[in-house]
């Protein structure tokens, strides 16, 4: 991943008062599956579009390749979107639907005939061909307008939420589908979601946005376990954003003072000062629980159970601990069954994580 | 329901009303010459000539508006052509204005002894006869198919047309594959409509078109001339039939096949910078056509304050102060049309409600006999008042009544719909929460529903009312000297030449029916819906 498939560098735009991005540098590697994760409003879908060239941006530049694509019209730019609500048009077939940027481009009609036929094999929509849009179903649909992007054989593909018009066992199924097909063909995939288990799922690299500005880029791994700040913590996963100040601090790890206990976390090479206050971020599944009085050992201390709900696979468990309410998931319930009353809350060191910037608090 | 007795009633009294109103003038029309009348009709040269000259005038006058509409559509909604909102404002303007104005004010502007033709240019050329008529027809149906149009252009939903572009689609091959293709069945559906209204119109023919009679004119003279009532009622059952034809074939196909779906978003539009010569070509286009649109008002307002257009251009303020401190046909106007209008939209709403949230015998009927008169030519429907009203058992002759009633149920298509389309808008569970906790139907709609479409039946209103006072067709058949009102005077004053004082008269009736329009929008601001067509 040496030169970045796809560069936007320092893009703005605004709509009217409204600022939809503000100095968004993103790198997209080539063959990657990029997502744009983030609240509605944030600026991903601005992006995408962008990308695509049915905005013009005030200030910056977009790249595919070394190539300056800002005034780039749309259909020269060969990145292909697929529309949120699919964008079939309706007075044709499907097959019409999925040949029409061929028929466009003057394919000879013989090998439209072949891609076409390639294609709708490929994503098992076979013999729909002479049906109207209508007249099938979403997931049908769904992938009819993946079909007329990439018969196209674009060299980006676009995708703008495009599971969110499907029930939810659909939306596991193609999600699934979508990541082996991406990983078979090597596009290079841009996908804007605000579905934060989608974009874990699907991504090789995330970018989480907030506000028209890009918060964090990183890998599913990172954004999860390592979340720049309270907002990424928050929007990415469940997560118990605990406030403290620094007690303690060597090469190998620091150790906060959060009110019941102080927690020990490690974090080499941080720099951080005694007495800083940070806010530290627990996910509820690092957390263990355990009946026993446990004698005070390193980072464990007491709660209170107040509620619970059982999920299955998992408990979740509200846990009050004096200053403030603590989430706990306890996976595969089945030995112990569901705990009450009193516990002892420990976690790993290395299962806590400092959030910079930790000082604005949880917001 | 029987446990209810107050619906009861009021799905009776509405009932009757709509039975007694609507559908038996209309039998009465059909019923009333010999059936010998009917068959006469292929033998009667006159008749064969009025035939021929309304389709003439439907085909040309449908087509050039239903142009008109589509490119004023188009700017508006898909270019960045300088002004467009301007045009679009100057647009509207006819629709709340007598339809008969247009053809007036051309006949004052090109006419034998108009101000630009003869006076600026010295010509002596008339616009009186066909021609005038396509062009008067042209601008005062061509907003109609504006509004419709731009309403589906609007409602195509943005990402179609990304899709098109982002597949290749530039320019015109944009707008012939993805764009046109889409708006076709909301092009034919207002091409309907607007064939609807110039067929029944009656108004610009009777001023400018001279002796090329259309049906609609042909039955008034069979009456003015001959006192023919039987011919009268035959020529408009001739000219009910493609209405009623057209009318069901633009609301039960057409608007079936439409594409117009609500989906997604709709995201903010960027459109590609239209081309330099696309975007002069639409505005020199919508410039002219804007400006014969102007004319119309100045040639009215301009009218009003000269002593003897054509002929003597000294400034008087002598019609407008004597239709100001005496006329009964204004002070009827306003009488009429505010009574009508109030009660149109009463009946109309109440009738919405029931259709759409009751179950009850005869529903459907209800709503047919609530959307029909929206198919009916006024000559046809006026025609079937002076039939059915104006003899004994029911002898409404030259009463406010007869004409009041006739703009009521003339106009309750409009609110009606207006009505269904806010009642499908407000969930039912609303009603049915009320009515878990005790509230019965009356209570139901005067307490929940009733606030909610307050704003439609202020809508239903205005339309009645300014349609009301701005008919001629419906009332050219029961006036007399007791119960005249504004239009007819304008009318005959017109055909006897007094140009000035049908000027004075006109400005007066637009000032009514602006200064309603603008109250109303002051009151309800920008949720009015006016034309829900």
């Amino acid at each position: 991943m040496s030169v970045p498939h796809i560069k936007i560098a320092n893009a703005s735009k605004s709509f009217g008062p409204v600022e939809a991005l503000k100095d968004v540098s993103i790198d997209i590697p080539r063959g990657s599956f990029t997502t744009f994760l983030g609240p509605s409003g944030c600026g991903k879908t601005t992006m995408l579009r962008t990308i695509a060239g049915f905005y013009n941006l005030d200030g910056g530049d977009i790249y595919i390749g070394d190539r300056l694509i800002n005034n780039v019209p749309s259909h020269q730019r060969n990145a292909i979107m697929v529309f949120q609500d699919y964008a079939l048009f309706p007075h044709m077939n499907i097959g019409a639907n999925i040949a029409y940027g061929l028929k466009i481009n003057k394919i000879p009609q013989e090998e439209i005939r072949k891609r076409v036929a390639r294609t709708v094999q490929y994503l098992g929509i076979e013999g729909l061909e002479s049906r109207s849009p209508g007249q099938i179903s979403g997931g049908q649909q769904q992938r009819a307008a993946l079909a007329r992007a990439l018969v196209m054989e674009p060299e980006v593909l676009l995708l703008d939420e495009p599971l969110s018009n499907l029930d939810a066992k659909l939306r596991m199924n193609i999600r699934a589908e979508l990541r082996q097909l991406q990983k078979r063909l090597g596009i290079t995939t841009i996908y804007v979601t605000h579905d934060q288990a989608e974009a874990l799922a699907l991504s090789d690299q995330i970018a989480v946005m907030n506000k028209g500005q890009v918060i964090q880029i990183g890998s599913s791994w990172e954004i999860y376990y390592k979340p720049k700040n309270t907002f990424v913590a928050d929007f990415v996963g469940t997560a118990n954003l605990v406030p403290g100040e620094v007690a303690e601090k060597n090469d190998r790890a620091v150790t906060v003072d959060v009110g019941e206990a102080r927690l020990q976390v490690e974090e080499p090479n941080l720099k951080i000062e005694r007495g800083e206050r940070v806010t530290l971020c627990i996910r509820p599944e690092t957390i263990q629980l355990s009946v026993a009085e446990a004698e005070e050992s390193l980072n464990s201390f007491q709660g209170v159970i107040t509620n619970h709900i059982f999920e299955g696979a998992s408990v979740r468990y509200w846990i009050e601990t004096g200053k403030r309410k603590i989430i706990a998931d306890v996976f595969d319930p089945s030995d112990q069954g569901i705990y009450t009353g009193r516990v002892t809350l420990s976690v790993h060191p290395n299962k806590v994580h400092i959030l910079s910037g930790a000082s604005q608090g949880s917001n | 329901m029987l446990r209810e007795p107050l619906l009861l009633a009021t799905i009776l009294i509405i009932g009757i009303c709509l039975v007694l109103f609507v559908l038996y003038p209309i039998v009465r029309v059909f019923t009333y010459p010999s059936l010998k009348d009917f068959v006469e009709v292929p033998r009667n040269i006159r008749y064969l000539r009025a035939i021929r000259n309304s389709l003439l005038m439907v085909i040309l006058s449908t087509s050039t508006a239903t142009l008109f509409g589509f490119l004023f559509a188009y700017t508006v909604t898909r270019t960045d052509v300088p002004l467009k909102r301007v045009f679009k404002l100057i647009s509207i303007l006819p629709l709340f204005s007598p339809p008969f104005m247009v053809a007036f004010s051309y006949l004052m502007m090109f006419g034998k002894n108009g101000l630009i033709t003869a006076h600026l240019f010295g010509l002596r050329v008339s616009i009186f006869g066909w021609h005038g008529l396509w062009l008067s027809e042209t601008i005062a149906f061509f907003p109609v198919a504006a509004l419709i149009m731009e309403g589906v252009l609007q409602s195509i939903s943005p990402s179609l047309e990304y899709a098109g572009r982002n597949l290749g689609a530039t320019g015109f091959t944009l707008f012939r594959t993805v764009t046109f293709p889409l708006a076709r069945p909301g092009v034919a559906g207002a091409a309907l409509l607007v064939s609807i209204l110039i067929l029944a119109d009656f108004g610009n023919p009777i001023m400018i078109a001279g002796d090329f009679s259309v049906l609609a004119t042909e039955a008034w003279l069979r009456v003015e001339g001959w006192g023919d009532v039987s011919g009268a009622a035959v020529l408009s059952s001739v000219l009910l039939l493609p209405s009623l034809a057209i009318f069901l074939i633009q609301r039960y196909w057409v608007g079936r096949s439409s594409y117009i779906t609500i989906t997604g978003k709709l995201t903010q539009g960027e459109h590609d910078p239209t081309k330099w010569y696309i975007r002069w070509s639409l505005f020199s286009f919508c410039f002219l056509v804007s400006v014969m649109i102007i004319l119309v008002y100045v040639a009215i307002l301009a009218g009003a304050v000269v002593k003897g257009w054509g002929f003597d251009w000294t400034p008087t303020l002598e019609y407008l102060r004597s239709i100001f401190s005496r006329s009964p046909e204004l002070m009827h106007s306003l009488t009429f049309a505010v009574a009508a209008g109030f009660t149109s939209a009463v009946i109309a709403i109440t009738a919405s409600y029931l259709v759409s949230r009751k179950r009850f015998p005869l529903r459907k009927l209800m709503d047919f006999a609530c959307i029909l008169p929206a198919a009916l030519p006024g000559i046809f429907f006026g025609i079937g008042y002076s039939i059915a009203f104006t003899r004994p058992p029911i002898d409404l002759y030259g009463t406010a009544v007869i004409i009041i009633l006739s703009m009521i149920f003339w106009n309750i298509s409009m609110g009606y719909q207006t009505g269904i389309g806010a009642f499908q808008q407000i969930s039912p569970s609303l009603g049915e929460a009320a009515s878990n906790l005790g509230a019965g139907s009356m209570k139901i709609f005067w307490q929940i529903e009733a606030p909610l479409v307050k704003t439609s039946f202020f809508s239903a209103f205005v339309v009645s009312f300014i349609r009301a006072i701005t008919t001629l067709s419906v009332i050219v058949f029961l006036a007399t000297s007791n119960n005249v009102v504004a239009t007819f005077t304008i009318m005959n004053l017109v055909s006897d030449g007094f140009y000035g004082k049908a000027a004075a008269l006109t400005t007066a009736l637009l000032l009514l029916a602006f200064a309603v329009l603008g109250l109303a929008k002051l009151l309800i601001g920008k949720r009015m819906e006016l034309f829900r067509i």
